[in-house]
């Protein structure tokens, strides 16, 4: 059996002032990218991904999360945004996503998401998105104007199997 | 652009178990921890719960958030202002014996100046109708750089012998 | 000056860092026939930890099949697992099945889904090489079923046997694996 050392580093993005999206697109040659996310956004928001500038009705997530008081889970289908965390306020708060098989061109695009914040809820995803393209670039979005706010550190990684 | 995920330390209990595991004097230089664990502590009973403590930080500086499961049901609990975190039930003495806690937790931009998220995900199997897995959402409310990681068992007096920590550094780019 | 790393319990089996700790192993992508069984055979004994990532989609004619996870050709009744789920209807709940031939994370979307689409896993195992521990596994996956059902699961499995593991297979409950299904194997050292 092949045997490599792998998990590398490709970019990470710290924010110097409040956006409200951040952009990869350079990231060949892995299997899976991993997004590591110090995150704080504003309130009451989710976050989401797009590939390929996709804001097609193409994305279905699926969620669990706990509140603190009760489980619960659903799902948004078909929509615009594939859907990898919810913050119900401003704290800092840790988000990792795992986007699977990213190049292949005949499977659709999957990712799992570990999010929220301690103040609000714990929540995590799976989702997809409806296409066989090969994901050449990756849009780490808040659902508000500048949204993700500054000192907000997010790291995309890439994975290669052997 | 070089591999990354360094095995910073490793810990396992010996014949008399550990009363806890702590790792001190973590090293600033990587930019998030990843803390790996499989333990199991001597309380008489069938499940323990494990406990995590930052830089030594013993007051109500803790929050956590969780979803969790016990074979059965989803249920959801949460601390605000607590003085320690919650991150996963430990099998004891009466669980099914050799069963361990497979447990991570991430500590992202775990030397930087803003408090510390970290993201928890545990499982205690037991080969019964009840075990228990946890997805938790934490806060340690300190802008300081963690340098000391404390583990240790809700109850029970030690990990026992075979429960193993490890700790890794992950830099970004 | 780097403060020198203090670790304290009962017993220290060793600080020296080790970079690059996270490796890829082997990898195995189903052809065009389908697969009905995916085999990691004389995994080394070089590492702490183990991780699959996985996409995969079976061949039964139905929205969903299982996958059963047996380590070392074991497939007698010395497996356990537990199951947290939610689904996009809205209900979460829990799952339990004890004394089993193997570890089923379910899950596993099936041929009446749209072409394309896979479900995403990832699998832990801690302390493998470990002779003294019985081995448990912890998975997060799940699926988005076009318009229909779906299903996130955080799971738990365990195999009641203190052997090292030097074999995983995964197979599917009911049919065969279909073609782009992909496992890979990576290791942790520790």
């Amino acid at each position: 059996m092949a045997a490599g050392s792998t998990y590398t580093p490709i970019a990470t993005t710290t924010l110097g002032s409040n956006q409200t999206s951040v952009t990869f697109n350079s990231f060949s040659g892995y299997t899976d990218l991993r997004l590591v996310c110090a995150l704080t956004s504003s309130a009451n928001q989710n976050n989401y991904i797009q590939f390929n500038g996709d804001t097609g009705s193409n994305y279905s997530s699926t969620y669990i999360q706990g509140d603190g008081t009760s489980a619960a889970s659903g799902r948004a289908s078909g929509s615009a945004f594939g859907f990898v965390d919810y913050v119900g306020s401003t704290a800092q708060h840790t988000l990792t996503i795992d986007i699977m098989n990213y190049s292949n061109s005949t499977t659709w695009k999957t990712w799992l998401s570990r999010g929220g914040n301690a103040g609000n809820l714990t929540i995590s995803y799976v989702g997809v998105w409806s296409s066989t393209s090969a994901i050449t670039s990756l849009t780490f979005n808040n659902g508000t104007g500048s949204g993700l706010l500054t000192g907000s550190q997010i790291t995309l990684y890439g994975i290669a199997a052997a | 652009m070089a591999n990354t995920y360094t095995l910073i330390a490793s810990s396992t209990a010996g014949s008399g178990g550990a009363t806890d595991f702590t790792f001190s004097s973590i090293p600033n230089t990587y930019t998030d921890l990843v803390l790996e664990f499989s333990v199991r502590t001597d309380y008489t009973s069938t499940f323990d719960g494990c406990l995590l403590r930052i830089n030594g930080d013993t007051g109500a500086n803790y929050t956590i958030r969780n979803v969790r499961g016990n074979g059965s049901g989803a249920t959801s609990a949460s601390g605000s202002g607590v003085t320690n975190l919650f991150v996963g039930s430990i099998p004891g003495v009466n669980a099914t014996s050799s069963t361990f806690q497979n447990a991570a937790i991430y500590f992202p931009n775990y030397a930087g100046s803003s408090n510390k998220s970290l993201s928890i995900d545990s499982v205690s199997e037991n080969n019964n109708t009840t075990a228990y897995a946890l997805l938790a959402a934490a806060l340690w409310s300190s802008t300081s750089a963690i340098n000391t990681l404390k583990l240790y068992p809700e109850v029970g007096t030690v990990f026992v012998q075979y429960s193993t920590a490890y700790l890794y550094g992950v830099n970004n780019a | 000056m780097s403060p020198i790393l203090g670790i304290m319990a009962s017993s220290i089996s060793g600080s020296k860092a080790v970079t690059n700790s996270y490796e890829s192993i082997a990898t195995v992508t189903v052809g065009s026939g389908g697969s009905s069984t995916i085999t990691f055979s004389s995994i080394p004994s070089t590492y702490k930890h183990l991780q699959i990532r996985w996409i995969g989609r079976s061949t039964r004619s139905l929205f969903v099949d299982g996958s059963i996870v047996r380590f070392n050709g074991d497939s007698g009744s010395n497996y356990s697992k537990h199951n947290l789920y939610g689904t996009g209807l809205g209900s979460v709940g829990g799952e339990n099945s004890t004394s089993q031939t193997g570890i089923n994370l379910g899950d596993t979307i099936g041929a009446t889904a749209t072409s394309g689409n896979f479900t995403p896993g990832v699998i832990d195992i801690l302390d493998y090489q470990n002779t003294s521990k019985y081995k448990t596994l912890k998975a997060l996956q799940g699926y988005n079923f076009d318009s229909n059902t779906s299903v996130i699961g955080f799971k738990s499995g365990l195999w009641m046997s203190t052997s090292a593991i030097t074999s995983i297979t995964i197979t599917p409950e009911i049919a065969n694996y279909a073609q782009y299904s992909s496992f890979a194997l990576y290791g942790i050292k520790g």
